[in-house]
């Protein structure tokens, strides 16, 4: 029995060497240089909460936190959609796996060709605009990436809206295949209407796994939308797309004030276990019933 | 009776209907970037929405031949299949071990590596990049596939350990009566009757290691390092490329990921749970 021991501690030793130098050393040793003013070459030199005092200063800062809110609002319209499409495949139209398949298209390719794809498509002189001038609503004919609110709506609209459609379709639709069909005759004999089962059947059966998604939808506006952002507006015009993310990744890269960038990274190291804390608490009460 | 049927034509029409216009919302986007990639620089400025009036490749020649795509791409073909061995094997090896043998603290651990996945890449970065730089692995491929192992097996193991933990216990069982050690074990009973799920975390890690940006910003900075992904990613907006040849670059980009999701599409749906009991 010993042997076995030894023999699993070899075979997770790749696994856990790689996350202790790459995953867990950042985290800490983040925390740690965000005490340090560092250019990162030379000496670095303890200043104390320094860092986040020129943070909270920062009006570049409050700008993200603001952007970052306002992308949060398109959450709900981000989850309803795809539970509402879903609903609809589940009800196994003619020819709904083509449609499943189409939709969930866009996903195979990264976001950071999508970024680029919609930075094209909603260019002034882009076919979006084309499009609204063709069908005679050249008034809509926007520039919907160079106006400051425009950028940002069109952010929340393409990454927190279209970009989840694909994989929300089929995240639900798993969710729904363990619904009791039973339920659904129930309202059928009622003589419930399509509308009113999907509010009172299909939405509260499946309440968990929105819950869930919610959750998810977060972590993918506050901590995964750089390589999106990178190709969609560079965070710009100005800082009108600018996230936590590229705070980091300007004050890091870009400045090289490697301490200041530690203070951000910080602050989305706050935000991340906030979300990890609903999270735990939305799996514990999944498994408590 | 008629009212029924009435109303639930008019439901099923309605449901075409927005199944339609969210199948055109997806697909339209890159039906224009197909189309316009095909189009001169010069016919996309009066035309463009229409199929191009003649098909032109010059765009494609231009990415291709006189940009960096080739050599692009070549690099993404060595880097990622090399990157893909080492994450299957770390992935494979801590699977098996967390799923089906018993040792100290076996779930604590397990849990640990789960929760180390909520740390995004950008929380990350300052930091890899110094130790990176310290091992002296800036601009290799070496430092790039230690990180993206590590940031992308914690999931491939988890994958792993729940199958694992769904295997028949006879069979390990059986090895181990016959004797073979840990590594005969792994390679010639857990990775055999493992292959479907294998083919699916390939699939899982070749579309992120493929798609990955910000790691690779850091890591390979001089240009002919770069991965497609980076390639195009930094093609965009500096030099002032026309959209022509930036939908020709995407359209390059996204062929290979295309190509093989619908080739292995086909094989995770021929019952790859049904396969793996099997054995």
């Amino acid at each position: 029995m010993k042997s076995e021991a030894v023999d699993s501690y070899l075979l997770i030793t790749p696994l856990l060497v790689l996350l202790t130098i790459f995953i867990l050393y950042p985290v800490v040793a983040n925390i740690y240089l965000s005490f340090f003013k560092w250019k990162g070459m030379g000496r670095a030199s303890f200043i104390g909460f320094e860092n986040y005092q020129t943070m909270f200063k920062d009006q570049t800062f409050w700008t993200s936190i603001k952007n970052t809110f306002m992308l949060l609002l398109y959450v709900p319209l981000g989850t309803i959609l795809p539970i509402m499409i879903a609903a609809i495949l589940r009800e196994g139209l003619k020819g709904w796996p083509i449609f499943r398949a189409i939709i969930y298209l866009p996903n195979i390719l990264g976001y950071v060709i999508m970024g680029m794809i919609f930075s094209i498509v909603l260019r002034k002189n882009g076919p979006l605009n084309s499009v609204l001038t063709v069908v005679g609503l050249g008034d809509y004919a926007l520039d919907w990436l160079n106006k400051s609110d425009l950028a940002l709506n069109s952010l929340g609209l393409v990454y927190g809206v279209w970009i989840r459609l694909g994989f929300g379709c089929i995240y639900f639709l798993a969710a729904m295949s363990s619904i009791d069909e039973s339920l659904y005759d129930a309202a059928k004999i009622d003589g419930a209407l399509w509308w009113r089962t999907f509010w009172n059947v299909t939405v509260p059966s499946i309440r968990f796994s929105i819950e869930f998604w919610i959750v998810l939808s977060f972590i993918e506006i506050l901590a995964r939308a750089f390589p999106f952002i990178y190709t969609f507006s560079r965070g710009g015009p100005g800082f009108a797309t600018f996230t936590l993310e590229y705070g980091i990744y300007n004050a890091g890269f870009i400045a090289f004030n490697m301490g200041y960038a530690s203070a951000w990274a910080s602050m989305l190291f706050v935000f991340c276990g906030i979300i990890a804390f609903f999270q735990v608490s939305l799996m514990r009460k999944n498994i408590n019933g | 009776m008629v009212k029924p049927t009435i109303y639930s034509d008019l439901i099923h029409y309605l449901m075409y209907f927005i199944l339609i216009i969210f199948a055109f919302l997806a697909l339209y986007p890159l039906f224009f970037v197909l189309i316009t990639s095909l189009k001169s620089a010069g016919e996309y400025i009066n035309n463009k929405l229409l199929l191009p009036q003649k098909i032109s490749f010059v765009n494609y020649r231009y990415v291709w031949i006189n940009g960096n795509m080739l050599k692009y791409f070549i690099n993404s073909c060595i880097l990622i299949p090399a990157a893909l061995i080492f994450y299957l094997f770390t992935c494979i090896s801590a699977g098996f071990a967390f799923g089906r043998l018993r040792f100290p603290f076996r779930f604590l651990i397990f849990l640990s590596v789960l929760f180390l996945m909520i740390f995004p890449q950008m929380l990350l970065s300052i930091q890899i990049f110094q130790i990176v730089r310290k091992m002296h692995l800036v601009n290799t491929y070496v430092g790039l596939i230690l990180v993206w192992v590590a940031y992308f097996a914690p999931f491939g193991t988890y994958i792993m350990t729940t199958y694992y933990s769904s295997v028949p216990m006879e069979m390990v069982e059986s090895a181990r009566i016959d004797g073979a050690n840990i590594w005969q074990m792994l390679f010639r009973i857990m990775v055999p009757i493992a292959k479907p799920m294998i083919v699916i975390i390939i699939i899982i890690g070749f579309q992120s290691m493929w798609n990955e940006l910000p790691f690779s910003l850091l890591i390979l900075q001089t240009e002919h390092l770069r991965t497609i992904t980076q390639g195009i990613g930094m093609m965009q907006g500096q030099y002032g490329l026309d959209d022509t040849i930036l939908t020709a670059a995407i359209i390059s980009a996204t062929l290979v990921p295309m190509v093989l999701f619908m080739f292995f599409q086909r094989q995770i749906t021929m019952g790859s749970y049904s396969g793996a009991v099997k054995g």
